[in-house]
């Protein structure tokens, strides 16, 4: 696997080191409250009333064991031992104390992890594909390429105080995993007629209140070309993008009000001027050295033998969480965090250890993350699988539900965030009390249920096939469901099913809108195949009538 | 800041107080402005594609950073400096110490901070940073990994 070198460590310290005196500045008065949240925030550090929260970036989503168990350590001495892993592939600590961050970053950046650009108006994390080198019919690998970008926007000059956050996915997949196009910008690497390869770029896409599936910017940047053009993009945005307008920072709006074409015309005109510039080329060199670094650590098995244990949970479980690989012999295994009756996303130091010695066991020492809020296990092999699946049941981390309906992706809502209109969590949990029964679930399949506390979607409510997404009306919690929005095969923000529910009806709610789709489905149909058939109306006579 | 003419003039590197212009005031009469050896004064909301034609007539640029979250002065010292090329003095006025390093990256040569702040060491902000890992105006003394 890549591994950080000695330069790319001092430069985390470096970073440390300098954040390090903004805060002794702040807490002796010397650094004006303003300044320091905007510095903090591109430190990953958020002061909310009662506690602090720090967020860790886990740099496409991929991380070893030893940096695993460097999240846990950091748990147990600088929090009250767990972390919480986003939807965004990142993981955040929420009871950190001032004067001890220094010292917990410095312990991260030992192993190449750091909170650089998590936050604030800056360009964020990649988000990639978990899956990114393990199947079949991929474009290609997509992690040389998020490396590279993710070096060069490192603290860039230029682009550090952009008018708003500028979140990228690159994904090198037929399926989008990373859901490309609800980002401000989305490269998808595509092959062209003569079989080179490079990026279609989309740009403007985003949740929230006002959501939007970035447009196409440009068919087909070449490989070579992608740092110059980036920075055409970037640099529009940095001039030309609203910054009067507290509710119109984001690049989607400056798009929307030119128009997708005229948007494109601009970052092509600025472009000109970036291609042909020796300096701005991608580093082909560096590019084939990474794919060396990136290789995977396996070859493929001779198991024809092999035959699987026979056991009735195993196999529940191994339909839902486990993939094929593309190379012969091996499993993408999936472990699901959430457990009943706990936070999506929660680990506990303990079961960070423990996964990290399970990936040591059976996955060379890897794993990924994914915005459902899992882990992945990239490399474990067939006839290792059962014994795997053996000692995730005994921490009960094998729970059956993974992948199933049962497993609710829900943001920490009220009960943990103050921009909160509604709890998530609490009504995450009741989703999975009415549906208990493993084989009412089985039957019903993976149907993925997304819930947000309020208008800042964390939890992409708007491309699940059932979303929520909380509301206050007269003091009283209220949830607004949307239906069938999906971003695998295409990007579609769900359409809304109608007037918000009470939260003490939604969950009847979600109990009629899966009793449509059971109704209603043909042999091999998901949830979004039954709702384009047959439409919205069903759903809502059902629930509303 | 300028708006309110508080920065009327500079003094730049060689100790010469300059006369500091508005970009439409410049635009307005380069010639008798060029003469009379009048600097530019460039607030974050200017278009700096303005100034490309007569850049290299300008003694001086000052670039006013006066918003902290404000960036796009970091954007228009890039542009006049490595992609118009120009060699004069680009100040950078209103400067934040936190933002140093990314100011003179950006192509500023000099500047005049907003706020001075005891026992700060300035060369922390301006040299923080030893790596850096993409091109810019001014890389100097920096070890390059792109
Ligand atoms: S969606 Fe709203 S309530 Fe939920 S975590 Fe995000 S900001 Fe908080």
């Amino acid at each position: 696997m890549y591994q950080y070198n000695t330069d790319d460590t001092a430069f985390l310290v470096e970073r440390v080191d300098q954040f390090e005196k903004q805060l002794d500045r702040h807490l002796v008065g010397d650094l004006d409250a303003a300044k320091f949240r905007s510095l903090r925030l591109r430190n990953g550090l958020y002061m909310e009333l009662h506690a602090h929260m720090l967020r860790v970036a886990i740099p496409y989503g991929i991380l070893n064991t030893e940096q695993l168990r460097a999240l846990a350590d950091v748990a147990d001495k600088y929090d009250r031992g767990f972390g919480h892993f986003t939807t965004r592939q990142n993981i955040q600590y929420n009871w950190i104390e001032l004067p001890q961050i220094a010292n917990l970053l410095r312990d991260l950046s030992s192993v190449g992890l750091h909170a650089i650009q998590t936050s604030g108006k800056a360009m964020r994390n990649i988000t990639a594909d978990p899956f990114s080198g393990l199947t079949e019919d991929e474009v290609e690998d997509a992690r040389p390429y998020c490396e590279l970008i993710r070096r060069w926007f490192n603290i860039h000059p230029e682009f550090s105080w952009l008018p708003s956050k500028f979140k990228m996915a690159i994904n090198g997949a037929k399926l989008d995993e990373t859901a490309l196009q609800i980002h401000d910008l989305g490269l998808k690497i595509v092959r062209n007629d003569a079989g080179e390869l490079g990026f279609a770029s989309y740009v403007g896409g985003g949740l929230g209140a006002a959501p939007m599936v970035g447009p196409e910017i440009h068919p087909f940047v070449p490989v070579e070309d992608i740092i110059s053009y980036l920075e055409s993009v970037l640099r529009i945005y940095n001039l030309k993008g609203r910054r009067d307008n507290l509710k119109r920072l984001r690049i989607k709006f400056l798009v929307r009000e030119h128009g997708a074409a005229e948007f494109a015309k601009m970052v092509d005109e600025d472009w000109q001027h970036g291609k042909d510039d020796p300096a701005l080329k991608l580093n082909m060199e560096e590019l084939t050295k990474l794919k060396q670094d990136f290789t995977l650590p396996i070859e493929s098995l001779d198991l024809v033998d092999f035959k699987d244990t026979l056991d009735i949970n195993y196999s529940i479980w191994k339909t839902n969480n486990v993939r094929t690989h593309k190379v012969a012999g091996y499993s993408v295994v999936n472990i699901s965090l959430t457990q009943l009756g706990t936070a999506p996303g929660d680990a506990t130091s303990e079961q960070m250890r423990m996964i990290a010695d399970l990936a040591d066991k059976y996955s060379n020492s890897e794993l990924r993350t994914t915005k459902r809020q899992n882990l992945v296990f990239p490399y474990v092999r067939q006839d290792q699988v059962y014994a795997l699946w053996q000692e995730l049941e005994k921490s009960d981390l094998a729970s059956p539900h993974n992948g199933t309906l049962a497993h609710v992706v829900a943001c920490p809502g009220a009960d943990y965030c103050d921009l909160a209109k509604a709890v998530s969590i609490p009504i995450a949990q009741q989703v999975q009390q009415r549906f208990d029964d493993m084989d009412k679930l089985y039957d019903i399949g993976p149907i993925n249920i997304n819930i947000s506390g309020c208008e800042n979607s964390c939890a992409h409510h708007h491309i699940s096939d059932i979303g929520l997404l909380g509301l206050k009306k007269n003091e009283q919690e209220f949830y607004q469901i949307t239906l069938a929005g999906e971003t695998l095969q295409e990007t579609v923000i769900g359409r809304k099913l109608g007037r918000s529910i009470a939260g003490a009806e939604v969950v009847d709610a979600i109990e009629d809108i899966v009793n449509i789709y059971l109704d209603n489905r043909e042999e091999g149909e998901n949830f979004v195949d039954v709702f384009k058939r047959i439409g919205i109306a069903s759903f809502k006579e059902k629930v509303y009538g | 800041m300028v708006e309110d003419s508080e920065i009327i003039s500079v003094v730049n590197e060689q100790g010469e107080s300059i006369e500091l212009l508005s970009v439409d005031e410049w635009i307005a009469d380069i010639d008798s402005n060029v003469e009379s050896g009048k600097g530019v004064v460039v607030t974050p909301a200017d278009d700096v594609e303005l100034l490309q034609e007569s850049l290299h007539k300008i003694p001086l640029i000052a670039l006013d950073f006066v918003s902290f979250d404000d960036g796009r002065g970091y954007s228009q010292a890039t542009l006049i400096r490595k992609r118009w090329g120009y060699s004069g003095e680009i100040r950078g006025i209103n400067a934040h110490l936190d933002q140093l390093q990314f100011m003179l990256r950006s192509g500023v040569n000099t500047y005049d901070l907003q706020e001075q702040y005891q026992g700060s060491n300035e060369r922390d902000y301006t040299h923080g940073f030893s790596i850096c890992y993409q091109v810019a105006a001014n890389n100097d003394g920096m070890k390059q990994k792109f």
